[in-house]
């Protein structure tokens, strides 16, 4: 096997072709991925990374590679896919951000202590709660320490060329660690910027060479154990070799980069600087901050000031010489951190860039730490300018008077009183009285009278007017008409997801309720938390006994992936809430990608349609069988089209939360801007839904299945084609071509419903 | 290296860039519309450049923005922040004016495109304009005549007034965007295109004090770590009722017939706005019943589902532009 040093001796003579294009990060990290051509890419969407997913499925969709795609039902199981992938000796690719990242970040170790390379994208963007989708470092700095190398990408350009270098550099032989290559979230991952790549793949595949496994899950011939149950004294061994593999990486990468030079013509080095030549004081800051900050001391120098720039493009192996050397003749050098290492007076790159200083025994140089652009402030030219003058103060005094503080806060104004639009809704406003519930003893099934839309109305809303939903949202009809049949007091948690987005942006609210938001992975967990206290606040005391709330999850079917397993546990220990799931068929909020219940053949961001794409491969999941499965007392499926029978359910739902346990709706809910049909024609659209016995609308009651409406009966029946005619994102399955998807998915939605048909007839069914 | 349609730029700021800024409403199609007008830039003219837009979770219907950077072959692109003086505003959408300070940082240099029925005298006061020439076009009117979006009207506005974007090269980029899938849009797109290229009116007005310039501030939160509640809780419930989405609108409208109007309720069921305004109202036998009294356009997106699911056709579609504004207004009262 070549050693590092030989296989890098490999050198090109001449650069390659390249063509110019326009570009953003999460464009050139895709392509870059496309003529890799990994074997595997496990993944989940989150913003902003998502796109990078997107664009490689629409490649792989018009056959320009064969990186097999495999969603993931969260982050946690993306790491889980790619880890699997990786021991079976193939190249592994993965992309996320944030919570998505600490989601995954317990496999993070498994794959470098256990030695297996793959490249993750990280697509750095600010840590909830609460949640926020823009840009910082808070991701990335807390995965330091996970045995990852991890590159720096500051633009476009850049994304492209340390996703190709990452593959050599994590596969050398004596490295043998993953890598993390981390832009920042939409500085970079959003933004065009004209870049060069190259015109033949041959040209990668050449300065990557051929995948090397050392050793492989899928060799009969050679069984190995990965992954032994390891304690001391064997371990702390385990570590010193992931040690050293660092250093072997901190040795290659100034190799790798000098290698890719000569074959791209651009040139990285470990540590990059921008007019240090004579500055006194300095900023040291990454990526695309950096950019900004040059222009900032650009600004100074104009006026004679002794200013530069420092940063890095690899930030593990930490390059502590090189910043040294860098930084060792400056005064001051203020250390600019998107992200804050809170209580240790400075983010964590002030405090690896202090030690690196420290390490060189003469020098004096001062450091202050400065936050800045936490949340994906904005980073202006002018923020540059005054972070760099506040180190030429310091430099001029000779000593720092504020070593730590935050850049770009505001204070808000002390005589602000936010307007009360409303008051609270009071119990009785709640109760109209108009609906009633009684359950039948001999049966033991409820029956729900007064069910009136027009008398309802006088339901006071508990999400009011203003939320920023897309013209025709499917949503917010079906859970307003669900809270029409629920009286009294409501408190509500909503998952992540496009409904809580667009009725909760700061300083707004559209709840009239309490809400609380936590993550998708998480929401029924915390809901079981929330009724527990209740009751046992109420058991102690200290809440009113006769004080009556009813407790409202909703999530949308992407959440019930990635949350499911806690939404099971919840309904394992039956507590006394509802879960509403608003099904729109896949992850609207981050842009469509496909869910588990998108449908089969059903066209999304990660299911495209090409030359050989046909939309999504595999077929719906489906909820609301999984919940009956746990036998909690009420499930039911609806849709606001029906909403008369949608009002009674959300009624029966309540009594069964109040009385018995848990209660699990799943509502249909339709999607204009990426099921692609006209705003107004949504009810059409989930009508035929429901017609073609797609959605049949259904309750199982205390185990015992009742078919609500059988399009069958009322001669109402449709083939799957006349809802499947209605959007363009399953036009394509109309097509001659792609007859044996239209068949395959008729039988499947034929065989659901026949299945469903037989449990209502059955008298234990 | 120039491409043969490159020409010096007429004027850049004292980074050396050429600034667009696009103010917007998210499905109407400034980031595509940054996407083209870069690409046609940057491949297209030999410039170097970059684009991006203003991104939260926006949907279709909430402001957005996007930005143009055009600069010299040679120049590097450094700055990542976004365009605060534009050399170009776009202005997408009236409505948009009354949530969204729009006119931030335009001088009297400037040029304001305005998608906007309005004369530029009218369009000024509207705006509220300090100076600089204003380029009134109606992309919502052409773009509802061509059956297309406002964005590709307002591409043509763009090239119109810039004096150096060359609309064939913007055409062959709108060609390439829509690409072989949607070849159907490529001829009314570019019959937008020409529209919105020639169809606009421009006037200078000098600052002559009439109106304040409003500088680009990053200042203006009421809310900061002094006061905002520990945790980012929000103790205002249902504040989102304040809000005026009148711009999410895209032309059309639901209007209201009280006279065949049953107040059946299903308008009420289907509105993903709870647009509908109740009361109570006695009906002939003298009892007090349920009542739809009117629709409050302030929440109103105009989705039109209300429309289709009426059985007594009390309510039908109207071009916005064609409805007395009286109606609008009318129903603009905040139900507390």
């Amino acid at each position: 096997m070549a050693t590092a040093t030989q296989e890098i001796e490999k050198k090109k003579e001449t650069e390659s072709d390249q063509t110019v294009d326009f570009m953003s990060g999460n464009e050139a990290a895709a392509l870059a991925a496309n003529q890799i051509n990994y074997h595997v890419m496990g993944y989940y969407p989150i913003t902003p990374s998502t796109e990078i997913a997107e664009y490689l499925d629409e490649m792989g969709a018009n056959g320009e590679h064969n990186v097999n795609m495999v969603p993931a039902d969260g982050e946690h199981g993306a790491a889980g896919i790619c880890y699997g992938a990786t021991t079976a000796g193939g190249r592994v690719f993965n992309a996320t951000s944030a919570n998505g990242l600490l989601f995954a970040i317990e496999q993070l170790p498994v794959q470098s202590g256990t030695r297996f390379p793959m490249v993750l994208n990280v697509v750095c963007r600010s840590v909830s709660g609460p949640l926020d989708i823009r840009g910082d470092h808070s991701d990335v700095m807390s995965v330091l320490n996970m045995g990852w190398i991890i590159l720096m990408a500051k633009d476009p350009q850049a994304v492209y060329d340390m996703n190709i270098m990452a593959v050599k550099i994590g596969e050398l032989q004596d490295v043998r660690l993953p890598v993390i290559v981390a832009s920042d979230g939409f500085f970079t991952s959003h933004q065009k910027r004209k870049i060069q790549h190259f015109t033949e793949k041959k040209t990668i595949s050449d300065f990557v060479g051929e995948f090397q496994a050392t050793v492989t899950s899928v060799d009969p011939a050679n069984p190995v154990t990965i992954g032994p149950y390891m304690n001391d004294p064997d371990q702390i061994n385990n570590k010193k070799q992931l040690s050293l593999a660092m250093d072997a990486a901190y040795a290659a990468i100034p190799k790798v980069f000098k290698e890719y030079e000569k074959i791209s013509g651009r040139r990285y080095n470990v540590v990059e600087t921008y007019r240090m030549e004579d500055a006194e004081a300095a900023m040291f800051i990454l990526n695309s901050a950096a950019d900004t900050a040059m222009e900032a001391v650009d600004a100074l120098r104009e006026s004679g000031k002794k200013v530069g720039v420092v940063y890095a493009t690899v930030i593990r192996p930490f390059p502590s010489r090189e910043i040294a050397a860098a930084l060792g003749k400056a005064k001051v050098v203020l250390v600019a951190d998107r992200a804050d290492s809170y209580g240790a007076n400075g983010g964590s790159m002030t405090h690896e860039v202090k030690a690196a200083l420290k390490d060189e025994p003469d020098n004096r140089t001062l450091v202050m730490s400065r936050i800045y652009g936490l949340g994906g402030k904005d980073f202006f030219r002018e923020d540059g300018i005054t972070m760099l003058e506040l180190a030429l103060e310091a430099a001029r005094k000779g000593k720092v008077d504020v070593p730590y503080d935050y850049i770009g806060i505001t204070p808000g104004d002390p005589a602000y009183k936010p307007e009360q639009v409303f008051k609270p809704i009071t119990k009785e406003e709640a109760t109209p009285n108009i609906i009633s519930v009684a359950k039948d003893e001999k049966t033991g099934k409820l029956t729900v009278k007064g069910v009136r839309q027009r008398d309802l109305t006088a339901m006071p809303r508990r999400i009011v007017q203003g939320h920023g939903a897309c013209p025709g949202c499917g949503i917010f009809p079906n859970i307003g008409t669900f809270l029409k049949g629920i009286s009294g007091h409501v408190v509500m948690l909503w998952h992540t997801g496009c409904g809580m987005v667009v009725t909760t942006g700061y300083p707004f609210t559209s709840f009239r309720i309490t809400y609380i938001h936590n993550l998708f992975q998480n929401g029924a967990a915390t809901l079981s938390g929330v009724v527990e206290m209740y009751k046992e606040r109420q058991r102690r005391g200290e809440i009113p006994k006769d004080q009556d709330i009813t407790f409202v999850m909703v999530t949308g079917d992407g959440g019930l992936d990635i949350g499911l397993g806690p939404a099971l546990g919840t309904a394992f220990r039956n507590h006394n809430l509802i879960i509403i799931e608003y099904d729109n068929e896949g992850y609207m909020n981050t842009g469509n990608q496909l869910s588990f219940t998108t449908p089969l053949g059903h066209a999304t961001s990660t299911s495209n349609v090409g030359s050989v794409g046909k939309g999504k491969k595999f077929h719906h999941k489906d909820s609301a069988q999984l919940f009956a499965a746990a036998h909690i007392p009420y499930v039911f499926t609806a849709t606001d089209v029906h909403y008369k029978d949608l009002i009674t359910k959300a009624a029966k739902a309540q009594y069964y939360a109040k009385h018995e346990g848990m209660a699990f709706g799943k509502l249909l809910s339709v999607c204009p801007l990426n099921w692609r049909y006209n705003d107004k024609d949504g009810q059409a659209v989930a009508g035929a839904a429901v017609d073609t016995c797609f959605f049949p609308l259904y309750e199982v009651e205390r185990g015992i299945t009742t078919l609500n409406y059988n399009p069958e009966e009322k001669g109402k029946k449709l083939p799957v084609e006349e809802w499947l005619k209605m959007m363009a994102k399953t036009k394509h399955i109309l097509k001659p071509d792609n007859k044996h998807i239209l068949q395959e998915f008729q039988r499947e939605v034929d065989r659901r419903w026949n299945r469903i048909k037989a449990l209502s007839e059955h008298p234990l069914l | 290296m120039h491409s043969e349609n490159y020409k010096e730029l007429p004027k850049v700021n004292k980074s050396g860039f050429f600034e667009i800024r696009m103010e917007s409403i998210g499905g109407f199609g400034a980031n595509l519309a940054g996407k083209i007008l870069g690409e046609a830039g940057v491949l297209g003219m030999g410039y170097n450049g970059s684009n991006f837009s203003s991104y939260g979770s926006e949907k279709k219907g909430s402001p957005v923005k996007a930005f143009v950077r055009l600069c010299a072959p040679d120049k590097e692109v450094r700055v990542n922040s976004p365009v605060t003086e534009p050399h170009i505003l776009v202005i997408f959408h009236e409505e948009m004016v009354r949530s969204v300070s729009v006119t931030q940082g335009v001088g009297k240099d400037s040029v304001v495109v305005f998608s906007t029925g309005k004369s530029p005298e009218e369009a000024r006061d509207y705006l509220k304009l300090h100076g600089g020439t204003i380029h009134c076009v109606d992309a919502m009117k052409i773009a509802v005549e061509e059956n297309t979006r406002v964005n590709t009207a307002l591409l043509g506005a763009i090239c119109k007034v810039s004096g150096f974007i060359d609309p064939d090269v913007v055409k062959d980029m709108i060609k390439k965007n829509l690409g072989k899938k949607y070849s159907f849009l490529i001829e009314p797109n570019l019959k937008t295109f020409d529209r919105g290229y020639n169809e606009g009116v421009s006037k200078y007005f000098e600052p002559d004090g009439k109106y304040p310039l409003i500088p680009f501030s990053r200042e203006g939160q009421k809310t900061g770590y002094f006061n905002q509640n520990i945790g980012g809780v929000i103790t205002t419930p249902g504040n989102s009722a304040t809000k005026d989405l009148s711009a999410s609108r895209s032309g059309w409208v639901p209007v209201l017939d009280r006279s065949v109007c049953t107040s059946c309720g299903e308008c009420d069921i289907t509105c993903p706005d709870y647009v509908m305004v109740w009361g109570e109202e006695k009906d002939e036998k003298g009892k007090e019943r349920r009542t739809l009294l009117k629709y409050n356009y302030q929440y109103c997106k105009g989705c039109l589902r209300c429309v289709e699911i009426c059985k007594f056709h009390a309510l039908t579609a109207a071009k916005e532009y064609e409805v007395d504004k009286k109606i609008i207004q009318d129903g603009f009262t905040r139900s507390k």
